[in-house]
């Protein structure tokens, strides 16, 4: 199965390791390795990446477990505007509040200068 | 990009032109990203090239670890070897992905090293015969290493750059060891001094060559242009050259050392460093594998390899019996 999939290198599978630093603290990407099961692999991503740095949790999963994006759905992402989503999106609402406001000042000052 | 096509359907020439606009706007590429054949084997052979010299570098190390003169020494020194083989594997695993595609692997890494295909830096083809020369290196072979490796870290390749990041930050400890060792021997007896004089006599043309060739004059070939086209790298050789002597000819003389060329010396009309070339010619043939200690390291590699066959067998073993 996955001896197939690597094809030239049967022993190696190919994992990719998460980690976090704090246990409040985001699940972050650390690197790539290669190692024959799930328990090497554990074993190699200490190794590799937390000879200093400190890790409250571990995780390694096997690559050909994660579906990515491919670079067609990458760039459709580049695309999507979503501003409508976000406060951002509205940052004209100030300024035509203003409008509003201002035309009532004048028009309560017309009415003034009227009945004066 | 024409945007009523997606990615897939533009033509090889569009996806060309998409990937010279994304590494000009700074993009980074990632593996599974498309990219140019010729972008593609330019990282490989970076790529697998400075690998393959962190793992040839740590040889020279390791023969000092049984020989320091403390125990503090030995465990830095340790850790240090270790570092530079954890620098190899995230190297090496950077390289394979980019190699999967031309079906290739780590085991032809290995085999292109072994039949001497595969070049490594000149500094590793070269003997450490006292614990001067392990002091010269850690100090000044490291520091060139970081010097050129932190001038790519904003390189155009995604993994390369997370890679060098890490090699970075542990760097700087190796930095300040080979510090360490070198003020250790410039502040003790005159015996000692002349040690550290006598390795940075041997040292000193094999540091000028590491920044490799000013341009193809003088080796007949070179990869920079390339390189710095795909924003692989952001400066050339001799640039990085220039920055080594600033930053280190005035720490050298300052601890009491003389650099091995009397030719040395800043011009400050046109801030620049002259200096006496190495032989270019040696230099090749250094790196193509007939150096001092090519013949040596190679084969420790090899043996190195050959004698743990039986471990990754075992390993597999245990992963079939698992499966």
């Amino acid at each position: 199965m996955d001896e197939q999939k690597n094809g030239l290198n049967p022993f190696y599978e190919e994992f990719e390791v998460f980690s976090k630093k704090k246990e409040d603290g985001p699940l972050q990407y650390q690197f790539s390795l290669l190692a024959p099961n799930e328990e090497m692999a554990i074993v190699l991503a200490k190794e590799n990446f937390f000879r200093r740095e400190k890790a409250v949790d571990i995780w390694v999963v096997r690559r050909n477990a994660i579906r990515k994006l491919s670079q067609s759905e990458k760039e459709s992402l580049k695309k999507l505007d979503k501003h409508y989503r976000e406060t951002k999106g509205y940052a004209d609402l100030n300024q035509r509040w203003r409008n509003f406001k201002e035309k009532q000042d004048n028009g309560t000052d017309e009415k003034k200068v009227e009945k004066a | 990009m024409l945007d009523h096509l997606t990615f897939d359907q533009l033509s090889e020439e569009q996806k060309y032109d998409h990937f010279m606009d994304r590494i000009n706007r700074d993009e980074k590429i990632e593996a599974d990203d498309w990219m140019p054949d010729d972008y593609r084997i330019a990282l490989i052979r970076l790529i697998s090239m400075h690998g393959i010299s962190e793992i040839m570098g740590a040889l020279p190390e390791k023969e000092w670890v049984p020989k320091a003169p403390t125990l503090h020494r030995k465990l830095a020194i340790m850790a240090k070897v270790q570092d530079e083989m954890g620098h190899g594997q995230l190297l090496l695993r950077v390289a394979e992905d980019l190699m999967k595609p031309l079906g290739k692997n780590r085991d032809n890494i290995m085999s292109d090293l072994f039949t001497k295909r595969l070049k490594f830096h000149n500094v590793f083809h070269m003997a450490s015969p006292t614990w001067g020369d392990a002091a010269i290196i850690a100090w000044l072979v490291d520091g060139a290493a970081i010097m050129s490796q932190t001038m790519m870290l904003d390189t155009s390749y995604g993994p390369y750059g997370r890679a060098l990041k890490r090699i970075c930050q542990e760097e700087s400890f190796h930095a300040k060891h080979g510090e360490s060792l070198v003020l250790s021997l410039a502040e003790g007896t005159d015996r000692q001094k002349q040690m550290l004089q006598d390795a940075l006599n041997r040292w000193w043309d094999a540091l000028l060559m590491f920044f490799g060739p000013k341009s193809k004059q003088e080796t007949g070939h070179t990869n920079v242009d390339k390189n710095i086209k795909y924003k692989l790298r952001t400066k050339t050789n001799e640039q990085l050259r220039q920055e080594f002597f600033t930053k280190y000819i005035p720490k050298i003389e300052l601890i009491g050392l003389k650099v091995p060329d009397k030719t040395v010396r800043f011009d400050e009309e046109s801030n620049t460093w002259h200096y006496q070339d190495p032989d270019w010619n040696e230099f090749k043939q250094i790196v193509s594998g007939n150096g001092p200690k090519s013949d040596d390291r190679i084969r420790l590699r090899q043996s190195s390899y050959e004698n743990t066959e039986w471990v990754r067998e075992a390993l597999g073993h245990v992963k079939t019996a698992v499966v």
